[in-house]
């Protein structure tokens, strides 16, 4: 599972739309599991769930579902129907009466049902209250888990992601500033609090990220691959939130640096 | 995705057979009425080689509720005049509706509710789902402004016989070729229906959103309904010559102005269904002829006073009339020509909303 993370305004949605074949891309090419998007082929496999999760409001959720079963090959009638089961949604009711959250899992059912390999979510819990945003998080990883799904989840909010998420990317300015398993992120990113130093007198594998200083202290955000056995400085864990802001910061003031961990 | 596109339209195909079903209703009636109207009449009875253009006229009058004619009985209340009116107005503004209500929205709907981003990410690609979309709309479109067409001139087709016959003198006494019947009889109305349509959707392509695009629809739909019938038809087909005598004509008019003549003639024996394109007086040289011969203005001061020692002095002059037509067995190539051109054009814009759909996508 991906998260996509960036400010309003990153480029997130234009990527996806790039990966889902609603854009082409004006320069190079895209490839998604193996192949251009938007051929008939390439459609089966990938899932979209686009801002604001659109349906049509003048159809009922069982029409969404017999649209899904006539124009999907590989529809899971079983699974849609289930879901809704287990959704509490009216098969009978007009999608557009239904509530922002429901409306969402609508859509979701609808793509999770025609069984795509790959499927790409753009801020699906954008519009949801807190609980709810938990709840479709929680019913997305369930789905990922007994479908064998790839995941791509974009969001502006980290704390959406950090449950979720084993892989994170960090987009602003449409350029990815940061790459990496959530996990590696965590491990190999620190924060350095000492008394005030110049950043510049570090050891070469200890890369800064960020630098603030009092007239007394200096605080570092470091990436190395290596334990900091400077006993000056106090180490201390970066959680992801922290992290991905840094990054976001350091992009907005015009640091180019573009970091992919493998 | 035929499920899909009948779901989606069948709201709207459910409105078109209602309002269908009640012209059909409303034309069937009055057109029996009117059928028995003829029947009734002397035109009925009227044969050629007989001079019937009296008859047509007492005919067209009795509908359009007038009594121009001393011996006709008068029973028409002008009724007839008002559908006749109404069923060319019907089939000449539903294309025009259809490319608004079903073209429009088709595509730009789809875009201002984001809904093409669910239908756009199933199985099936754009192309498919606007070939399906568009050929089953359209030709229900087609098929629709058909039908109303064909009703509409199996009710009007007593007054075509009488035009046929040589009725001038109504407002009914449409030729075959004016504008408002030629657009609504034959087959012209299936290239309009299939052209509007396929103009709404490229509009709604391009705007973007459905109302801006039905009103883009009306707009050159509208600018081509007038400017076809006056520039482009007229054109389709080099016209013909002929100089015919001022007696061959059923009712001429002859204003006079400062010694100046002008001759407005219509109803060319034997050429009543023809167009008559322009028509001019020439003396018997062949040369255009506009001031009035100083005998023939003898007690002329109104032109309208006498009007037939008028005309006999004008022919004795050799004045005649030159016309420029299409005859009437060009009808056919006529109606054929404009609905090629309209599905051609219908052709295209579609061609163009495929281009448009594959390459700027949302």
């Amino acid at each position: 599972m991906v998260g996509l993370v960036g400010p309003n305004g990153a480029g997130k949605t234009t990527l996806l739309n790039l990966a889902v074949g609603m854009l082409a891309p004006t320069t190079g090419t895209i490839e998604v599991l193996g192949g251009r998007p938007a051929g008939p082929a390439q459609l089966a496999k990938v899932g979209y769930l686009a801002q604001q999760a659109p349906v049509y409001g003048g159809l009922s959720v069982a029409d969404h579902l017999t649209l899904g079963a006539h124009l999907n090959r590989s529809w899971d009638g079983e699974l849609a129907r289930r879901r809704i089961e287990r959704l509490a949604l009216d098969p009978g009711q007009k999608a557009g009466t239904l509530s922002g959250g429901q409306r969402v899992q609508l859509a979701l059912t609808v793509a999770v049902a025609k069984r795509p390999e790959l499927l790409i979510l753009d801020e699906p819990v954008a519009s949801l209250d807190p609980l709810a945003r938990r709840e479709f998080l929680q019913d997305l990883m369930d789905a990922v888990a007994e479908q064998e799904l790839s995941v791509v989840l974009s969001s502006h909010l980290t704390s959406d992601l950090e449950r979720v998420c084993d892989f994170l990317i960090v987009l602003v300015g449409s350029r990815v500033r940061l790459a990496g398993s959530v996990d590696g992120l965590l491990e190999t990113h620190h924060r350095l609090t000492g008394a005030r130093r110049d950043p510049s007198t570090l050891p070469a594998d200890q890369e800064v990220i960020s630098a603030s200083h009092t007239d007394v202290q200096t605080t570092l955000l470091v990436r190395t691959h290596r334990p900091v056995l400077d006993p000056s400085w106090t180490v201390s864990e970066v959680d992801l939130e922290d992290l991905v802001i840094t990054y976001m910061r350091a992009a907005a003031g015009g640091g180019p640096q573009a970091v992919v961990h493998k | 995705m035929i499920w899909l596109t009948w779901r989606q339209f069948h709201t709207r195909a459910v409105i078109a057979m209602a309002a269908l079903i009640a012209f059909a209703v409303l034309m069937g009636i009055t057109g029996t009425l009117l059928v028995s109207q003829f029947g009734g009449g002397s035109i009925a009875t009227c044969q050629p080689p007989s001079d019937c253009t009296a008859a047509a006229d007492d005919f067209l009058q009795k509908l359009m509720g007038s009594s121009a004619l001393a011996d006709s009985s008068v029973t028409g209340t002008g009724t007839y005049w008002l559908l006749f009116l109404l069923g060319i107005f019907t089939v000449l503004i539903v294309p025009a509706l259809l490319g608004m209500f079903w073209g429009a929205p088709l595509i730009a709907g789809e875009l201002e509710a984001g809904t093409h981003y669910l239908v756009w990410n199933q199985s099936i690609t754009r192309s498919r789902w606007l070939a399906v979309k568009l050929t089953l709309i359209g030709l229900t479109a087609m098929a629709f402004t058909e039908s109303l067409s064909l009703i509409w001139a199996w009710w009007a087709t007593p007054i075509s016989q009488a035009v046929a016959s040589g009725a001038v003198a109504t407002p009914l006494a449409m030729n075959q070729f004016s504008p408002l019947v030629f657009a609504t009889h034959g087959i012209t109305p299936l290239g309009y229906a299939a052209f509007a349509f396929a103009l709404g959707i490229t509009a709604g392509v391009l705007v973007r959103r459905a109302v801006p695009a039905m009103a883009l629809t009306l707009a050159v739909f509208a600018v081509l309904q007038i400017a076809v019938p006056l520039w482009v038809r007229p054109g389709l087909f080099p016209a013909d010559h002929s100089v015919s005598a001022l007696s061959s004509f059923v009712a001429l008019d002859v204003p006079i102005e400062s010694g100046t003549f002008t001759v407005i003639p219509s109803g060319w024996d034997g050429h009543y269904e023809d167009w008559i394109l322009s028509t001019r007086a020439v003396d018997a040289a062949g040369n255009p002829v506009s001031l009035l011969p100083q005998d023939c203005l003898q007690g002329q001061q109104t032109g309208k006073a006498s009007h037939l020692p008028l005309l006999d002095c004008l022919a004795s002059h050799g004045v005649r009339v030159a016309l420029t037509y299409q005859p009437s067995s060009r009808y056919w190539a006529f109606q054929g020509t404009e609905a090629a051109i309209y599905i051609v054009l219908a052709l295209t814009l579609a061609g163009f909303c495929f281009w448009r759909l594959n390459r700027r996508l949302t």
